[in-house]
């Protein structure tokens, strides 16, 4: 029952030491969430303490990406909040993609791919996904490789399903996944347009042009000062008129946020970027 | 002295916690953390539920709100409700702990980290263990850990599993948790 539990020095020396040997900087992660993190991976890899995990995470590199792993957060659900699924479903998507070309949607944090997965399987029972370009991007390279196939955990489907069947009356979940005893997968055939992107926590790159960036529940993992980092990101990436969606119970209230992104939805989270 | 009072409660809380919310002071000086388990695709109408009934204002928070004393803030559906060293308000989309999001647990654990001995828990009535460790954690930090007696619980598991945990600073009723809170200063 007692977890092992990191010091505010020890967490420092942790951040420091990923700074230094791989170039991330986790400063402006959430501490708490940091931390207790940090303190899942030593407990589950029996590392003892914060030197165990410096030792380990110096000199392996698999690890590291392990790490990275651990470091996002798996989506829990597919359809995470319906009645914001139903918004798209019978709004914003018909209004927004109907008769569009390549129009780009952009996931900045994939992680474990629940929130791509929703989207594509709305926009393909819209007979919308062939006007549509998917862009995702993850720090970590393992929940990449394992979105890509499509893999998802079983224990997820009784969740999964009567979601689905809070968005459609028509249909079930089970016509996009296969299910064999352990394991799960997605029908590929969704995100074979995606595009994948590895990032660092603060992009080297980012896609141009998009119109639609979904992110929600990301940013709760960042201090004040990289979450503006990232809304300023995405400010430029998204086109005049584009749309932001973010979690239900997070805002964006920089100062003079007003002047850049109208609140379109409070209950729903949806923003629109202003036109000038 | 006390800087926050946190507070925890499942199955059978919901009427004490609207008792204790309608009796204190409009200028009740501290902030008081709520994180009771609910319905997960309910997203509204608890809050205003217990709004209805408190003299405080009770707000569901946004993500990295700075916490401010005289108000309530309620763990939102399908959120864990963290409190950052910099008393500010961190959600969390992270897994269930004890078949729990929101978990009490990790409300009074990280609420411990950042008050730690400014800190008054109470552990209401529940029907899962979730809390007991929290609890601890709290008290290990130098809080005050009460329990809500457990002779007057809908359903006792909660507080019997806090008890069974902790050496706790008091057993209440609601009356004697009420009458301690007026008294803090």
């Amino acid at each position: 029952m007692n977890r092992y539990e990191l010091g505010i020095v020890d967490t420092r020396n942790i951040i420091k030491t990923l700074q230094d040997v791989y170039n991330y900087d986790f400063k402006n992660y959430a501490l708490t969430f940091f931390k207790r993190r940090v303190e899942k991976i030593i407990t589950n890899h029996n590392l003892k303490d914060a030197d165990g995990f410096i030792k380990k995470i110096e000199t392996n590199k698999d690890f590291f990406e392990i790490f990275l792993q651990e470091m996002c957060v798996e989506d829990t659900e597919m359809f995470r909040d319906p009645s914001l699924w139903r918004v798209l479903k019978e709004e914003l998507f018909p209004k927004i993609i109907h008769g569009a070309a390549n129009f780009k949607i952009w996931f900045p944090e994939v992680s474990s791919g629940e929130e791509l997965f929703s989207t594509a399987i709305i926009l393909k029972k819209l007979n919308l996904l062939k006007n549509v370009q998917l862009i995702t991007s993850s720090i970590s390279e393992l929940e990449i490789e394992k979105t890509k196939k499509g893999l998802f955990d079983p224990k997820k489907i009784e969740v999964n399903n009567p979601n689905f069947k809070r968005i459609f009356s028509e249909g079930e979940l089970s016509d996009f996944y296969t299910h064999e005893n352990d394991t799960a997968y997605w029908d590929t055939s969704l995100i074979e347009n995606t595009k994948f992107i590895k990032q660092n926590i603060i992009f080297d790159d980012y896609p141009k042009g998009v119109k639609l960036v979904l992110f929600r529940n990301q940013m709760i993992y960042y201090n004040q000062i990289l979450q503006e980092r990232f809304i300023k990101i995405i400010y430029n990436s998204v086109v005049p008129g584009g749309h932001l969606i973010i979690g239900n119970h997070e805002k964006i209230d920089y100062w003079n946020s007003d002047k850049d992104y109208t609140l379109i939805s409070k209950a729903e989270s949806i923003y629109k970027k202003k036109l000038s | 002295m006390y800087k926050a009072v946190v507070i925890g409660g499942s199955a059978g809380s919901f009427q004490v916690i609207t008792k204790i919310l309608s009796s204190l002071p409009k200028n009740f000086p501290l902030p008081v953390l709520l994180c009771l388990h609910r319905l997960k695709h309910v997203r509204s109408g608890f809050v205003e539920a217990l709004s209805i009934k408190s003299t405080i204002p009770i707000v569901e928070p946004y993500d990295k709100e700075t916490i401010k004393p005289g108000k309530g803030y309620l763990a939102p559906s399908n959120y864990h409700m963290y409190v950052e060293l910099n008393k500010r308000i961190a959600l969390s989309t992270e897994e269930p702990v004890n078949h729990s999001r929101p978990s009490i647990d990790l409300t009074f654990e990280t609420a411990a980290q950042a008050y730690r001995d400014k800190l008054v828990g109470i552990i209401l009535s529940g029907a899962n263990r979730d809390g007991a460790y929290g609890l601890k954690k709290l008290k290990h930090a130098g809080g005050l850990a009460i329990v809500q007696d457990p002779n007057e619980c809908q359903v006792k598991t909660m507080t019997e599993a806090s008890l069974k945990l902790t050496t706790v600073d008091h057993i209440f009723t609601t009356e004697q948790i009420i009458s301690f809170l007026l008294k803090l200063k």
